[in-house]
C-alpha cells in the first residue's frame, strides 16, 4: 500500500513574550490510503496542532511533510486551497460554523470554491447526505437557532460534501447523544468502507478511538 | 451567498459611514463659504474651521471600528472558508476589492454634490487616501483569523 | 474595585481601538459643548455689560457702513468743533482704546491705554479690588500728576498711591500718573458689535478723560472717540441733529440707536446667532451620541462573550451598570482634562505672546467663564453617558447568557 502523507516533525513551537511551549517533537506519522487512524492523548499534547499540520492550515514547524508524495514545502498556497477544497474535508467541533449563513450555506461553502465540473456532481450528492445525516429540517435555519448536535452534524456534512480522499476529525463526537454518536461514526467508517477515505480522528472517546485501524498516542515529552 | 466576507448589511454599515465622513468634509466646506453676516457665528465657527482635518480625521476612526469589528466578526467565517478550499490572499484581495467598490460609489457620489455645489473637487481626495490606508491596513489583519 | 480593574485591563483595553474610537467622539462632543457654551456665555456676559448702556434716553453712535474717513476732510478743527457742540448740548460718555505704550514691568507686557470720560465711568460701574475710585477734575498741568486705574497684572509693580511717567501717545508728551486704584482682576471690555469678543484689563491704564484732556489730544484719540460715543439723556430729535452737526463737519455719517433700536438688534442679530448656535451644536450632539451609541454596540457585540461569561459567574447586571458608569466616568473624565488643559495652554500662550489685551488669570489657568462652560461640558457629558451606558444594558440584556457565552 503506498503511503499518502509522510509526516516528520521535529518540533513545533508556540511561543509569546512570556513562555515556549515546545510539542510534537522527533514526531513521525506514515498514513496509508484508506486507512483509520485514531489520536489520542491528554489536552495540550498537539493533537488539534497536528491536525492543522496535516490539513496544511500550519505550515510553521521545524520538519518535513509529503503529502501524496508531494512535499509540502514546494506547494503553492492556490494548490494548497485546492487540495483542502478537494481532497481534505474537515470535520471539526460545532463551532466552526458561519453564524450569518445557513446551515444549507454553510454546508454548501466547498462547494462555492469547486470547479464547476465537480460542483455539479457534489451538488447531486448533498441532497444525499443531508438525509443521510438527517439535518433537512434544520436548513434553513442559523446555526446559533440550532442545538449543539445539531451543529456538529452540519460541520460533518460540510467536511464529507466534497467527497475528500482525507477526512480529518477532530472531536466530531464530542457533543453528540449516543444514538448521534453512532450516527456520525457509521458515516465515517462508511466513507471510509465506500471510497476508501483515509479518516484521522482526534478524540478523547476511547470507545471510538477502538474502533479504528491504528491508535496513536500524544505524550508529553 | 458568494466568496465575499461582506453581506448587504455590512457593506450598507460601510457606505453609511464613507457617507457621514464625506458629508461631514463637505459641511466644513459649505460653512466656509457661507456669508454668516454674524460675527458671533464666525467666531463660533472658526473653533471648528481652524481644526476641520483634525475634526474630520478623528471621525474617520468609525471607519477604523468599522473595519475592526467587521473582520472580527468574520473570524470564524475567515477559518471555515480556508478550510474548505479558500486562502487568505484571495480573501484579503476580495475584502480590499470590496472596500474599494463602496468607497468609489460614496466618492463619486459626493464629487457629484461638489460639483453641483462648485466647490473644489479635489476637497475629499485626502478622506479618499486615508480610506486607503485604513482599508489596506485591515486587510493585512484578515491573516491573523487564519487559525482562530 | 477589583472587579472594575479586571474589566478595564482586561476586556474594554483589549479591545484598544473601541476605546479609543469611543475616547475621541467623546472628545468631539465636549469641545462642541465647551466652545458653545463658551460661546453663547460670553456672549450673555457681553449683553449684561451693555445693559447699562442700553437704557431709556441713551443712544449709542456708529458710524454709517457706508461712510469713507477721509482724513484731508476731517481735521483737527472739524473735530474740535464736534467736541465743542457735544459739550454745549450733550451729556456724553467717552471711551476709546488699544494705545499701546512701553510701561516698564514684572511680565514685560506692553500696556492698553484705555480713555474714558466720567459719563462712562460712571455709566459703567467698574469694579476696584483695591484703592479708590477715579477723578476726572485734575488739571492737565505739566507739575499734576494723572489719576488713573490700572489692571492687576501692573499691581505687582505699580501699588497704589505709586507713580509712572510715561510717552502720552495722544498728549504728545512725557506726563506722570498717580496710580489710583487696582480694577479687579480680569476686569474686561466687551465690543459693541461682538459682545463674545474681550479685551482684558489686565494690563492696561485707565486714563480718565475730561474737556481740557480732549481739547489738547491728537486727532486720533477725539475721531476714535467718536466712534463708540453714547449720547446720554438725550432724545431721538437731538441725536438727529447731532448725527447732522457730525456730518457737516466731518464728512462722516454716524448713527445714533436708542434702547428700542438696540433690542432689536439684540434680537435680530445676537439671539438670531445664539439659536443658531445653539441648533447646531444639539444636533451634532445628537450625531455624535448616535455614533457613540453605535460604537458602543459594537463593543458589545465583540464583547459579549466577555461580558456573559462574567454574568454566569455572578455579575450582576446592576454591578455591570456601575462598572459601564466607572467607566465613561474615566473616559469623560480624562476627557475634560484635556480640554481643560488646552484651553489653559490657549490661555497661557496669551503670556508667551505678551498679548496685553487677552491675558487673564484664573485657577489653573482657566476664567470663571471657563469653569462654567467647563459646568456645562460636565452635565453634557452626564447625559450622554446616561444615553450610552443605558443603550448597552439594554442590547446585553436582550441577548440570553446561554446565547452569548456560545458567540
Amino acid at each position: 500500500m503506498t503511503d499518502i502523507i509522510n509526516l516528520s516533525i521535529k518540533e513545533k513551537v508556540y511561543q509569546d513574550k512570556k513562555t515556549k511551549l515546545s510539542i510534537l517533537n522527533d514526531f513521525k506519522l506514515e498514513v496509508h490510503a484508506g486507512e483509520k487512524i485514531a489520536i489520542v492523548g491528554e489536552s495540550g499534547v498537539g493533537k488539534s496542532s497536528l491536525l492543522n499540520i496535516i490539513g496544511l492550515l500550519d505550515m510553521d514547524y521545524i520538519g518535513e511533510y509529503a503529502l501524496w508524495n508531494t512535499p509540502t514545502g514546494k506547494v503553492r498556497g492556490k494548490e494548497m486551497a485546492r487540495w483542502r477544497n478537494e481532497k481534505i474535508g474537515f470535520v471539526l467541533q460545532e463551532s466552526a460554523l458561519i453564524n450569518s449563513l445557513t446551515i444549507e450555506d454553510n454546508i454548501k461553502l466547498p462547494l462555492l470554491y469547486a470547479e464547476s465540473t465537480k460542483k455539479k456532481l457534489r451538488l447531486e450528492d448533498y441532497e444525499k447526505v443531508v438525509d443521510e445525516i438527517g439535518i433537512r429540517s434544520i436548513l434553513k435555519k442559523k446555526p446559533l437557532e440550532c442545538s449543539g448536535g445539531q451543529r456538529s452534524r452540519a460541520v460533518f456534512a460540510r467536511g464529507i460534501i466534497m467527497k475528500p480522499e482525507i477526512i480529518l476529525s477532530d472531536e466530531p463526537t464530542a457533543s453528540l447523544d449516543v444514538e448521534n454518536r453512532e450516527r456520525i461514526v457509521n458515516l465515517l467508517f462508511h466513507m471510509n468502507k465506500e471510497f476508501n477515505t483515509t479518516i484521522i480522528t482526534v478524540t478523547h472517546d476511547l470507545e471510538v478511538a477502538n474502533r479504528h485501524d491504528r491508535v496513536i498516542r500524544l505524550e508529553r515529552r | 451567498m458568494g466568496k465575499s466576507l461582506f453581506r448587504f448589511a455590512d457593506a450598507l454599515e460601510l457606505a453609511v459611514v464613507y457617507a457621514f465622513c464625506f458629508f461631514l468634509n463637505l459641511l466644513f466646506n459649505y460653512v466656509k463659504v457661507w456669508d454668516f453676516n454674524s460675527y458671533i457665528l464666525k467666531a463660533f465657527f472658526k473653533n471648528f474651521m481652524d481644526y476641520q482635518t483634525l475634526i474630520v480625521f478623528f471621525f474617520t476612526f468609525i471607519v477604523i471600528v468599522f473595519h475592526y469589528q467587521m473582520l472580527y466578526r468574520k473570524k470564524i467565517e475567515v477559518y471555515c472558508r480556508v478550510l474548505v478550499g479558500d486562502t487568505v490572499l484571495y480573501i484579503a484581495i476580495r475584502y480590499i476589492r470590496d472596500c474599494l467598490m463602496v468607497l468609489t460609489v460614496i466618492y463619486l457620489l459626493f464629487l457629484l454634490i461638489h460639483v453641483h455645489l462648485k466647490f473644489c473637487l479635489t476637497g475629499n481626495i485626502f478622506l479618499v487616501f486615508i480610506f486607503i490606508i485604513y482599508i489596506l491596513i485591515s486587510a493585512s489583519q484578515v491573516r491573523k483569523y487564519e487559525n482562530f | 474595585m477589583k472587579i472594575f480593574k479586571f474589566f478595564i485591563t482586561k476586556i474594554f483595553l483589549r479591545k484598544a481601538i473601541l476605546c479609543i474610537s469611543m475616547f475621541m467622539l467623546l472628545c468631539l462632543a465636549n469641545y462642541t459643548t465647551f466652545i458653545a457654551s463658551r460661546s453663547i456665555l460670553s456672549t450673555l456676559q457681553g449683553y449684561q455689560e451693555i445693559k447699562c448702556m442700553n437704557q431709556e434716553g441713551i443712544f449709542i453712535a456708529n458710524l454709517d457702513p457706508d461712510s469713507n474717513i477721509d482724513m484731508d476732510i476731517i481735521g483737527e478743527t472739524g473735530t474740535r468743533i464736534v467736541y465743542d457742540y457735544l459739550n454745549s448740548n450733550h451729556k456724553y460718555a467717552f471711551y476709546t482704546d488699544g494705545f499701546m505704550i512701553a510701561v516698564p514691568n514684572d511680565d514685560d507686557m506692553e500696556i492698553s491705554l484705555c480713555y474714558m470720560n466720567e459719563g462712562y465711568y460712571e455709566l459703567n460701574q467698574f469694579d476696584i479690588s483695591h484703592g479708590n475710585d477715579l477723578f476726572f477734575d485734575f488739571q492737565l498741568d505739566k507739575e499734576e500728576a494723572i489719576p488713573v486705574l490700572i489692571g492687576t497684572g501692573l499691581s505687582k509693580t505699580y501699588p497704589v498711591g505709586s507713580t509712572i511717567i510715561i510717552d502720552e501717545p495722544v498728549l504728545g508728551r512725557s506726563v506722570i500718573l498717580k496710580v489710583q486704584g487696582v480694577l479687579k482682576q480680569n476686569s474686561c471690555h466687551s465690543n459693541f458689535y461682538a459682545l463674545n469678543s474681550k479685551s482684558y484689563y489686565n494690563f492696561s491704564i485707565f486714563m480718565p478723560v475730561n474737556q481740557e484732556f480732549i481739547e489738547n489730544a491728537n486727532i486720533d484719540l477725539q475721531l476714535n472717540g467718536l466712534m463708540d460715543l453714547i449720547i446720554l439723556d438725550t432724545t431721538k430729535e437731538k441725536t438727529e441733529d447731532l448725527s447732522r452737526f457730525m456730518y457737516d463737519n466731518l464728512g462722516l455719517k454716524f448713527n445714533f440707536f436708542s434702547q428700542e433700536e438696540n433690542f432689536d438688534y439684540f434680537n435680530d442679530y445676537y439671539l438670531y446667532s445664539l439659536k443658531i448656535i445653539a441648533i447646531t451644536t444639539l444636533i451634532l450632539l445628537v450625531v455624535i451620541t448616535c455614533i457613540s451609541i453605535w460604537n458602543a454596540l459594537v463593543s458589545i457585540r465583540l464583547m459579549m462573550k466577555d461580558f456573559t461569561i462574567n454574568l454566569l459567574v455572578g455579575l450582576s447586571y446592576s454591578r455591570l451598570r456601575r462598572i459601564f458608569y466607572s467607566y465613561f466616568g474615566i473616559l469623560f473624565g480624562v476627557n475634560l482634562l484635556v480640554i481643560s488643559s488646552i484651553t489653559a495652554l490657549n490661555r497661557y500662550e496669551c503670556w508667551l505672546r505678551k498679548d496685553a489685551t487677552f491675558v487673564t488669570y484664573g485657577l489653573f489657568g482657566l476664567i470663571g467663564m471657563d469653569w462654567l462652560a467647563l459646568l456645562v461640558v460636565l452635565f453634557s457629558d452626564i447625559i450622554i453617558g446616561m444615553i450610552v451606558v443605558e443603550s448597552m444594558l439594554r442590547k446585553i440584556k436582550k441577548i440570553p447568557i446561554s446565547l452569548g457565552v456560545l458567540q
